[in-house]
């Protein structure tokens, strides 16, 4: 049992190593320690979005050794989304009446027939909102229209589309459905871990995903499969530290889950939420992006909720439609290859005209290569070797 | 649009304010800002201290506005009068005359609420004049004020988060922006409107292909935007400020500067926040917190909350 609990002590790269770093470390102290415990290549995989900008945006890349590689995974809910279920959303709208709301970057995802947000610049009712309760306050408020919430993302948003359809079935509100594309987030690492073309050396866990989940749910990675993991926050120094924590775990030979976000992941997990979802839900089988049928990879409704359920109400069914031509999205979320190898990147696909979730999604690798790397053309990019060693 | 213009002399090097004339400043600008009411202004304060900034950071001292209203059918006329009384405040403050308006209701869904267009003209103060044009590798770039302030509280607003302390920085630069034009050493400025601090170093860089390194640690911003930005998922770079102004100086004048400016009430958070330089030309850099170096690169679309 290799599995470190948290819960009285929390654990950082350095309590193992006092004599060589102090507790007043700073990033460059950190930075010094990777390079100096990196004994041989390795990848790790940064599994959260919100992670991947914050690695870009802070140049964390910029500043680790060459032969460290770090390799988005698939952690940002935009570029998960099928397409299918995006054309499913933009059928919907053609129906008479209906409202569609949604989360931020979601309106701009290409689906075969254009985005939400064309619909809405052609007159379609489609409004961003920044929560699910938001989406029933609508349908409060528009009692003659029908309000289709699509509700995406992974553990971190699941809870609150419960808790409201909770709140819609104690109100008896009639007007109000889900197009639940919501995801779990171990299976589909448990995919990626599986894959024999695919070598990661350590996963960097999602923090906000882990509050709700706790450890238990990962350390399968850990135990069975023998990958060393590290829960971050979303700090420069927070990954910093993740990512030493990996470095110093392969140069010690171990395979372990550690927290190094004790802050705000409890070892149990967040009770309340996990009940609203198993209240609500149950495991099904999940289409991702260029990954394919997971099973038991997605959230769907409990029978007793059914009539929450717009893909039963409104009697439709999620097309699957070919990727567009091209499109290397879901080898790019399934860290196959980094998104310069693309070969659409910077090309027919920039942010101005995304071809792929994963160029549209502020969170997503493609665009997070692009804005903070200039299409792969800046002059502080890592070493080639670094680069092509993701690729290979 | 400008290439139907070939006669105009147009560039794609615009400034905020075109000099006509020899030395008059003119310049237009449309505004429409949901909510009408944010914390630390209104539309009809940000109507006049944007059209009569865009004049300030080019040396012009904002004269005359001109002005026209397009309201939505249904728009109270207690909240029209409100917004026209602010405007009428920064006008009074500034000395600046209304000289033309024109009012049009249209039917409702035809706009939003209420645009409100401002044309200011003034007089040119400087000798020379302050342009993207002249700026020179190792010349420091100043922060007027903290930064995303504007932004920061609209998106606030519009999302239903209200944090103590976060206000839109929206007022007029003329007074603090005027002691700075008897300096040698000034190049030019531009207030940080749409698309924040990091659209104005892009346009500079590369409308005069130079580089710019940004030093991410000495960019001031408040703890209420970095929180809002937190929470939204936005980068305050590319926030909108209606009160900061980018300043680039000649290295010599850049403590002259920051001095002269911290004697202004809006201006106490000024900060040297990078360089312009002969490397990396045409881009812009960020030296971040932590020592990497990152692409500041134009924003596209617009700025979308964040999922999870």
């Amino acid at each position: 049992m290799k599995y470190i609990s948290t819960q009285k002590k929390a654990m950082s790269p350095f309590d193992r190593e006092p004599g060589q770093i102090k507790a007043s470390y700073t990033a460059h102290h950190v930075i010094e320690a990777i390079g100096q415990r990196l004994t041989k290549p390795l990848t790790f995989m940064e599994v959260c979005g919100t992670h991947t900008v914050s690695i870009f945006r802070s140049g964390i890349r910029s500043v680790l050794p060459p032969d460290l590689s770090l390799i988005s995974g698939p952690g940002c809910p935009v570029c998960v989304t099928d397409q299918g279920e995006i054309d499913c959303a933009i059928n919907l709208l053609d129906m008479p009446d209906i409202t569609m709301a949604t989360y931020g970057d979601m309106l701009r995802v290409p689906g075969t027939r254009g985005s939400l947000s064309e619909r809405k610049s052609e007159g379609k009712d489609v409004r961003l909102i920044t929560s699910a309760a938001q989406a029933l306050s609508i349908a409060e408020d528009n009692p003659e229209r029908e309000i289709v919430f699509l509700a995406v993302g992974f553990e971190t948003t699941a809870p609150a589309t419960a808790a409201t359809i909770l709140e819609a079935a104690e109100k008896n509100i009639t007007n109000f459905s889900i197009l639940v594309y919501h995801k779990q987030t171990p299976p589909v690492l448990e995919q990626l871990v599986k894959d024999p073309d695919l070598k990661i050396n350590g996963f960097i866990l999602p923090g906000h995903v882990s509050v709700i989940l706790g450890h238990k749910a990962y350390r399968f990675l850990a135990d069975h499969y023998g990958v060393p993991c590290a829960i971050a926050g979303f700090e420069p120094m927070d990954i910093l530290l993740a990512i030493a924590d990996l470095v110093f775990q392969h140069s010690n030979g171990e395979s372990a889950l550690h927290s190094l976000y004790p802050r705000a992941v409890r070892p149990e997990g967040n009770q309340k939420a996990l009940d609203l979802i198993s209240k609500v839900f149950t495991p099904c089988s999940a289409r991702w992006r260029g990954l394919g049928l997971i099973p038991s990879s997605g959230y769907a409704l409990k029978e007793e909720f059914a009539a929450f359920d717009a893909l039963l109400r409104f009697g439709i069914t999620i097309p699957t439609p070919k990727p567009p031509a091209g499109c290397c999205c879901g080898d790019v979320l399934a860290g196959h290859i980094t998104p310069l190898k693309c070969p659409l990147f910077a090309a027919a696909c920039t942010p101005m005209t995304p071809v792929g979730p994963c160029m549209v999604s502020s969170e997503g690798s493609c665009s997070a290569y692009y804005k903070y790397n200039r299409g792969g053309a800046s002059p502080w990019k890592r070493s080639p070797s670094a680069t092509e060693a993701a690729d290979d | 649009m400008l290439s139907v213009f070939p006669e105009q002399n147009l560039t794609s090097n615009l400034e905020d304010c075109a000099l006509i004339w020899g030395k008059i400043g003119v310049t237009i600008d449309s505004f429409t800002v949901s909510p009408r009411d944010f914390p630390g202004g209104d539309i009809g304060e940000l109507a006049i201290c944007g059209s009569a900034n865009d004049l300030a950071v080019r040396g012009v001292l904002p004269r005359f506005i001109a002005m026209s209203v397009v309201a939505e059918e249904g728009l109270h006329m207690a909240e029209l009068s409100r917004y026209m009384k602010s405007a009428a405040r920064i006008c009074e403050d500034l000395n600046i005359q209304l000289v033309a308006g024109d009012t049009k209701v249209v039917p409702k869904g035809h706009v939003e609420g209420l645009f409100i267009t401002t044309c200011a003209v003034g007089e040119q103060i400087t000798e020379e004049s302050l342009g993207m044009d002249r700026l020179q590798p190792g010349d420091k770039i100043i922060a007027s004020t903290s930064i995303g302030r504007h932004g920061a509280a609209i998106g606030a607003s519009r999302f239903n988060l209200n944090p103590e302390n976060l206000k839109s920085d929206c007022a007029p630069l003329w007074p603090a922006l005027k002691p700075l034009l008897a300096l040698k050493g000034l190049r030019c400025m531009r207030d940080c409107t749409r698309g924040g601090l990091g659209t104005v170093m892009c346009e500079w860089a590369e409308g005069r292909n130079i580089g710019i390194t940004l030093v991410e640690k000495q960019i001031p911003i408040r703890i209420a935007v970095q929180s809002i930005c937190d929470i939204l998922g936005f980068d305050p770079l590319y926030l909108a400020c209606e009160g900061c102004a980018a300043i680039a100086v000649a290295p010599d004048d850049a403590d002259r500067a920051l001095g002269l400016l911290r004697e202004s009430s809006l201006c106490e958070e000024a900060a040297v926040i990078g360089t312009v330089t002969e490397d990396h030309a045409g881009m812009v850099a960020l030296q971040t917190e932590i020592g990497g170096m990152r692409v500041v690169d134009m924003p596209v679309g617009e700025m979308l909350p964040r999922i999870c």
